[in-house]
């Protein structure tokens, strides 16, 4: 049962990932390898509020989501200039960027050891300490994030954004300001992530740079690609697939220290044959 | 002042690194168009078939440069002939061959975790190095053989491009593939072989940086940015313009060492990617 439940929460936590991702990618068609580092950027803020003022968890999530969002907003609105290629590696030195900073400012971040002892949020006597109510949690804060993405996809914000993916030149004459969507976008994807790296780093205790590399971005991407491109429900998909497909991989029993090589293996031809076969996903609607 | 002159030496032998790096880079953008995220991971594999046949072989230093190069060559051409020849029959958009690439160098990168470890090892035999002096700063025999090899293979590249008929066909398609097709040029054969010399200069290039930092699994990211950097900075596609920024890019990120610190070598490289991209995106002698 709590085998169970752990699957179930890393699910939630990643299936905000990929929905947030989903509505930056399917939403601007550009590529964003970063994601991992503003999921981290949450963690961080709320590890640290959490450990070193004993801050309340949903407090600290609030500010990390206001913080990551504030970022994500900047990002945007830097890279905004960019296009295609040059987006995609401006967000990679992004990532590794923000991971030196989390191994380098070693004190405030303690560096590569990173900081333990985060505990589980309580609100008003309540506690989400147990495995089952934090399962709860992590599914209540998804159900938010599915709703508010579909509801912003559905919106007249979302068709502008979607119409900007398609012709950005022909929205722009039309008397659209595309950058303020886009800056716009980009900061409510990055809010979510960050409520993710809250949950994530209240919910394993512990975290280290190792857990937001570049690495772990195109895992993220991975969700986005395998449910589909612009998505909402496709991430979902995504990131049930991705999140289970490492069991499956450790009951075909291979060693322990080669396991999560070959899960990297299975990952990296997932995303090939993907883009040759059905590079709109499962359930996209877009094709990239 | 011995401090600066050994600052200049370490900044240009960086530079020829970074040269022949950014030339295979380059090179495979050139006939291609988009940027393959697995360039770096082909230039590992390189570096870990020379550690084989060094180590485990036992053959000589030179012939296992040339075979490490060789193999870097055959992954390349694998990647092109099982994943980007098929993307370009489908006539699909650049975005769909990134992330097939970045499929790609999660699952090469992965392979060589499996077969080798993922720990670090050095390429080089433990004992006495010879070192010479020159104007107050040592460079060491390696060294001296980076300088050599970059020499060459720019120089061999240059001729090949400026007075072979497969030079002419190679710089054709860099301008316009369209009309390189209406030529009777056989496109696809010739990315073919653009992919074996590129990514065989990129193994050399992987060699180079093992000899200078040791190999580990995860070098291919950070390969790929020390070709992608100069590139950008000199203009994409544009062979002579790379160099230049190469060793450009080698003097900014040693005195920048020296400056702030070593741990943040990463970071330096990435902001002055982010800086060119954002402000110079064509490039110091590119065209626009």
């Amino acid at each position: 049962m709590n085998y169970i439940l752990h699957l179930g929460t890393f699910f939630g936590i990643y299936a905000i990932l990929g929905i947030s991702l989903n509505l930056l990618v399917g939403g601007t068609g550009l590529i964003w390898i970063a994601h991992a580092a503003i999921f981290g950027l949450g963690a961080y803020v709320l590890a640290l509020l959490m450990t070193k003022v004993a801050l309340n968890f949903f407090l600290a999530a609030f500010l990390g989501m206001c913080i990551a969002g504030i970022v994500g907003c900047i990002a945007a609105w830097v890279f905004a200039r960019l296009s295609g290629d040059y987006y995609m590696l401006a967000s990679v030195a992004f990532n590794y960027i923000i991971v030196s900073v989390f191994i380098n400012w070693e004190s405030l971040t303690n560096g590569p050891l990173g900081i333990s002892g985060i505990s589980r949020p309580s609100l008003f006597g309540i506690s989400f300490a147990g495995n089952e109510s934090f399962f709860a949690l992590t599914f209540l804060f998804l159900g938010l994030v599915y709703v508010s993405a579909r509801l912003i996809m559905h919106s007249s914000f979302g068709r502008v954004i979607k119409a900007i993916r398609e012709d950005e030149e022909a929205i722009r004459v039309f008397g659209y300001h595309t950058l303020l969507y886009k800056i716009m976008i980009s900061g409510i994807a990055a809010a979510m992530a960050a409520l993710a790296g809250a949950l994530f780093a209240s919910y394993i205790a512990f975290i280290d740079p190792s857990n937001f590399h570049v690495m772990e971005s195109i895992f993220i991407l991975g969700i986005v690609v395998v449910g589909g491109f612009a998505s909402i429900r496709g991430s979902l998909l995504g990131a049930l697939i991705l999140v289970l497909l490492p069991e499956v991989l450790r009951f075909a029993g291979f060693p322990q220290d080669i396991s999560a090589h070959m899960q990297q293996l299975v990952y990296g031809i997932v995303l090939i044959l993907f883009m040759l076969y059905r590079p709109q996903g499962l359930i996209g609607e877009y094709k990239f | 002042m011995e401090i600066f002159a050994q600052l200049v030496a370490n900044s240009v032998i960086a530079g020829a690194t970074y040269t022949i790096l950014t030339l295979g880079f380059n090179l495979i953008y050139g006939a291609t168009r988009f940027t393959n995220m697995a360039y770096g991971v082909v230039a590992a594999t390189g570096g870990y078939a020379f550690f084989f046949l060094t180590r485990t072989v036992g053959l000589p230093m030179i012939p296992s440069i040339i075979a490490g190069a060789l193999f870097s060559g055959v992954v390349g051409v694998l990647t092109d002939r099982l994943i980007f020849s098929p993307l370009r029959k489908k006539n699909v958009r650049p975005s769909v061959h990134v992330i097939a690439s970045l499929g790609a160098f999660v699952a090469i990168q992965a392979l060589l975790s499996i077969f080798f470890g993922a720990e670090f090892w050095t390429l080089l035999p433990s004992g006495t190095v010879r070192v010479f002096d020159v104007a107050g700063a040592s460079v060491t025999e390696v060294q001296w053989w980076i300088m050599g090899i970059a020499a060459a293979v720019s120089g061999l590249l240059f001729v090949v491009l400026r007075f072979t008929l497969f030079g002419k066909v190679v710089r054709a398609l860099s301008d316009d593939e369209e009309v390189g097709k209406m030529l009777g040029i056989n496109t696809d054969r010739t990315i073919g072989i653009v992919f074996f010399i590129g990514s065989m200069i990129a193994g050399l290039g992987g060699i180079l940086v093992g000899f200078d930092t040791g190999i580990q699994p995860t070098m291919g990211l950070f390969i790929l940015i020390e070709a992608a950097v100069p590139s950008i900075i000199g203009g994409i596609g544009n062979l002579a313009g790379g160099v230049i920024a190469a060793f450009l890019f080698g003097f900014v990120e040693n005195f920048g060492i020296w400056f702030i610190a070593s741990q943040w070598k990463a970071a330096i490289a990435f902001g002055l990617l982010t800086l060119f991209l954002i402000f110079k995106p064509e490039g110091i002698m590119g065209k626009k």
